[in-house]
């Protein structure tokens, strides 16, 4: 592999429980190196690599920072990227995922705001759950099937809580 | 100059052999320019010690006139003078025309889609008008720090789209001025609030300039400034409130809205003062025409409440988008003219729940960040810790898919610079071509998206459809200028463009300027070598009255003393001639006729040295 891998760059060990105030910390120090700034007066080469380094350095400290991109990451990095359509069937959060969207359309009704608060927590919770059972799950290849079921329950909530911010918009105005 | 030579030990004859670079606020209604001297950032003075330049360009036959002269003439001929023409950079004739009403200028299409102004010197575009003010800015600078300027970092608004940013780029390149960096306002007024205060934590920088409105919310932690979000309205600012009042005098005395030229820009000018001067009186007693009146500070609130009210609607988008907690902001900082209306303040602080930063005068803030991070980048100060200045897209990157769909590749807010790519396919049988349309905005209609290119991928062998890969990479550079390539995976066919935008200008239009341009530097050339001249004959001028000073009555008789003070002022008397090469000639003058002074001053300095010493001393 020609790009090192995402953990290596911030010097951390390949997990999903990170401390985000130290690989941000990392981020830091790593970007003043690698930051085009640096190379203002430099050849053009350099000024090319340093926006070439700065892009990938920005582009692992997003997938480390968010838990759906970096729980991804992970299974690609136990050798196998996860396919793009869902092989794996998962009927019992299918029926939660309904039951949210039927809120969420009630609150939109309703110009709920409070009611969107709490939806919102109740989300939060829901994700803190499911970050939790990928934590004790992913390492283990006999899990591989529930580790990918994680993922896609992570990012649809990722999806949702993005619906819901443009629900909060639309009830801004 | 012979005197010249003598320069005190550690005192060099020429100080500053700093690389000089400067930070330019091109702002909707007044521009700065800034730099560091002395140890101090802060505006550059005009010579008559003015450091804000209206953004007014006024056109006459035979010249160009920027800044307060022009605007003051923009009542009296209103098409040949131009005002707040950075509303009109990167947009399309289409968007004008929505702007509409509001602008008396007579527009005209050129090659591209970008509106040009018909002025007395032909048509112009909003590209050559603001290359004007940068020339002014320039040649201000160039004469205020004695030389030629390695660059400058200019000022846009955060949420200036590509094509506005291009436009921008594009008029210094036409005002002969290399750009070190494109910087969004309000991290450069962040910079100069933080190294100011040494703060630490999230700060919001509330931004309210003539024609522009940003609101950016970062993290500053040790000395790096880290934009977690940015938003605004390229088409909010002060010139809104001006117009708000405007309408409504225009309903009181039951006048036309429709005014010639002259009329509009009377009352708009009668709307801007009321403005300003409600900003410490309760009531302002207004005339129109055969009409008088009375504008209360209430009437005037509930005129531009719902202005405000569109910026405090970004304020909170932003703080979603940065995932930062009302209560966890630090601060909240105003910048730009219009936050000195009380009322902007009173409302931004009922917002964040806390009294809003107003004490860094908010017309030089951003002049002075720039000028900051023009010494970082022109390599003037490398040693130990400098401030690092991460930013953010303000919108969303992306391409149409079937259907008149923007698909997003970069969202907004991401950090850059920054590479992404994203595969597509063919969607038929044996399919050789692939038109890309690269599209900005948040919108998932392409329709309610800003077009920024189109672009062709031809040679694709045939093959079924959705065999083909295409890979698309979108590449955001740290000037937030987005390059797109595209390639097909299997035969290895690839295109790229720096992206062009659609309201941008033709290659043939830039080329026709650049051509006008130099015909400029000639002109530049001249006013370069008359400033030179007068750096030379001011340091002169010091170097001989320093020295008269120390060993005048010493070395001198009477008559040469005479002598030289008579072409010391002959010297002087010259100084506001513009003539370069008569300037030349008498400091030639000056300087043979303080020749012999010198060598005396030499050799008594040569004695005094050697006094009391012995030989032996003088010879080791």
């Amino acid at each position: 592999m020609g790009i090192p891998c995402h953990y290596a760059l911030f010097e951390l060990q390949p997990a999903f429980d990170l401390d985000l105030d130290m690989l941000s910390s990392r981020y830091r120090e790593l970007a003043r190196k690698v930051h085009p700034d640096r190379f203002a007066d430099g050849s053009e080469l350099e000024q090319r690599r340093a926006v070439e380094e700065s892009a990938n350095l920005n582009e692992a400290y997003q997938t480390l920072k968010s838990p759906s991109r970096r729980a991804r990451y992970l299974l690609a990095l136990q050798g196998q990227d996860m396919p793009l359509e869902a092989t794996v069937q998962d009927p019992e959060f299918l029926l939660q995922q309904m039951q949210w969207r039927e809120e969420l359309e009630e609150l939109q009704d309703e110009a709920d705001v409070a009611g969107v608060m709490t939806f919102k927590a109740r989300l939060k919770a829901a994700l803190q759950d499911i970050n939790e059972a990928f934590s004790r799950t992913w390492q283990d290849p006999a899990h591989r099937e529930e580790a990918e079921r994680l993922v896609r329950r992570m990012q649809f909530l990722d999806k949702l809580s993005q619906e819901v911010r443009l629900l909060e918009e639309r009830l801004d105005d | 100059m012979a005197l010249l030579q003598i320069a005190e030990p550690g005192q060099s004859p020429q100080p500053h052999q700093r690389r000089l670079a400067v930070g330019i606020d091109l702002g909707t209604t007044n521009s700065l320019v800034a730099a560091l001297r002395s140890g101090i950032t802060a505006p550059l003075a005009d010579a008559d010690g003015e450091v804000i330049l209206p953004s007014a360009v006024r056109y006459h036959a035979d010249r160009v006139e920027v800044g307060r002269a022009a605007k003051q003439a923009a009542s009296s001929d209103p098409l040949n003078t131009i005002l707040s023409v950075k509303r009109l950079m990167g947009r399309g004739v289409g968007d004008v025309m929505q702007l509409g009403g509001q602008l008396p200028y007579r527009f005209s299409e050129g090659e591209s889609q970008m509106p040009f102004i018909e002025t007395v010197q032909g048509a112009k575009s909003p590209v050559e008008i603001s290359a004007e003010i940068l020339r002014a800015l320039r040649e201000r600078a160039e004469a205020a720090l004695g030389g030629e300027l390695v660059g400058a970092v200019i000022t846009v608004p955060a949420y200036f789209d590509d094509a506005q940013r291009q436009a921008t780029k594009d008029a210094a390149r036409l005002a002969n001025l290399n750009v070190l960096r494109l910087l969004n306002e309000p991290t450069a007024a962040a910079v100069a609030y933080g190294l100011d205060r040494q703060a630490e934590g999230v700060v919001a920088i509330y931004d309210l300039g003539g024609g522009t409105f940003d609101i950016s919310i970062l993290r500053l932690t040790k000395g790096v400034f880290e934009v977690l979000a940015t938003g605004g309205d390229t088409a909010l600012g002060g010139d809104d409130f001006d117009h708000a009042i405007a309408s409504w005098i225009l309903t009181q005395a039951c006048a036309s809205s429709d005014l010639a030229p002259g009329a509009q820009r009377e009352v708009l000018k009668l709307a801007c003062d009321a403005k300003e001067r409600l900003t410490a009186e309760e009531s302002v007693e207004l005339k129109y025409a055969d009409w008088q009146g009375v504008l209360t500070r209430t009437i005037f609130h509930e005129l531009i409440d719902p202005l405000i009210a569109r910026s405090l609607k970004s304020c909170r988008r932003a703080l979603r988008d940065s995932a930062v907690e009302l209560e966890d902001v630090h601060a909240v900082v105003m910048v730009g003219g219009s936050t000195r209306v009380p009322r902007v303040r009173e409302r931004v602080g009922e917002m964040f729940g806390r009294q809003p930063l107003t004490d860094i005068d908010p017309d030089e803030v951003v002049a002075i960040g720039a000028a900051i991070q023009a010494e970082t980048l022109a390599g003037n100060n490398r040693d130990g810790e400098e401030l690092l200045l991460l930013d953010v897209i303000p919108l969303s990157l992306g391409l149409e898919t079937m259907g008149g769909l923007m698909e997003k590749i970069i969202p907004r807010n991401t950090t850059i610079p920054v590479a992404r790519a994203q595969e597509f396919t063919t969607y038929k049988d044996g399919q050789s071509a692939m038109m890309i349309h690269v599209l900005q905005g948040e919108r998932e209609l392409i329709a309610d998206c800003r077009s920024l290119a189109r672009f062709e991928l031809r040679g694709i062998p045939p093959m079924v459809a959705g065999a083909a890969k295409i890979r698309v990479t979108f590449q955001v550079d740290a000037d937030g200028l987005l390059s797109v390539s595209a390639r097909e995976l299997a035969s290895g066919v690839e295109s790229s463009i720096q992206v062009k935008p659609s309201y941008g200008l033709t290659d043939g239009e830039i080329a026709r300027m650049l051509e006008d341009s130099f015909r400029k530097a000639g002109e530049d050339k001249v006013a370069r070598a008359l400033r030179e001249q007068l750096v030379d004959a001011q340091r002169l001028l010091e170097a001989v009255e320093t020295a008269l000073a120390a060993d005048g009555e010493r070395l001198l008789s009477q008559e040469e003393r005479g002598a030289i003070m008579l072409q010391m002022q002959a010297l002087r008397d010259l100084l506001d001639s513009q003539d370069g090469l008569v300037i030349e000639r008498q400091i030639k003058r000056l300087s043979q006729i303080t020749d012999a002074f010198a060598a005396r001053r030499l050799d008594s300095t040569v004695k005094a040295a050697l006094a009391g010493r012995q030989l032996n001393d003088i010879e080791e």
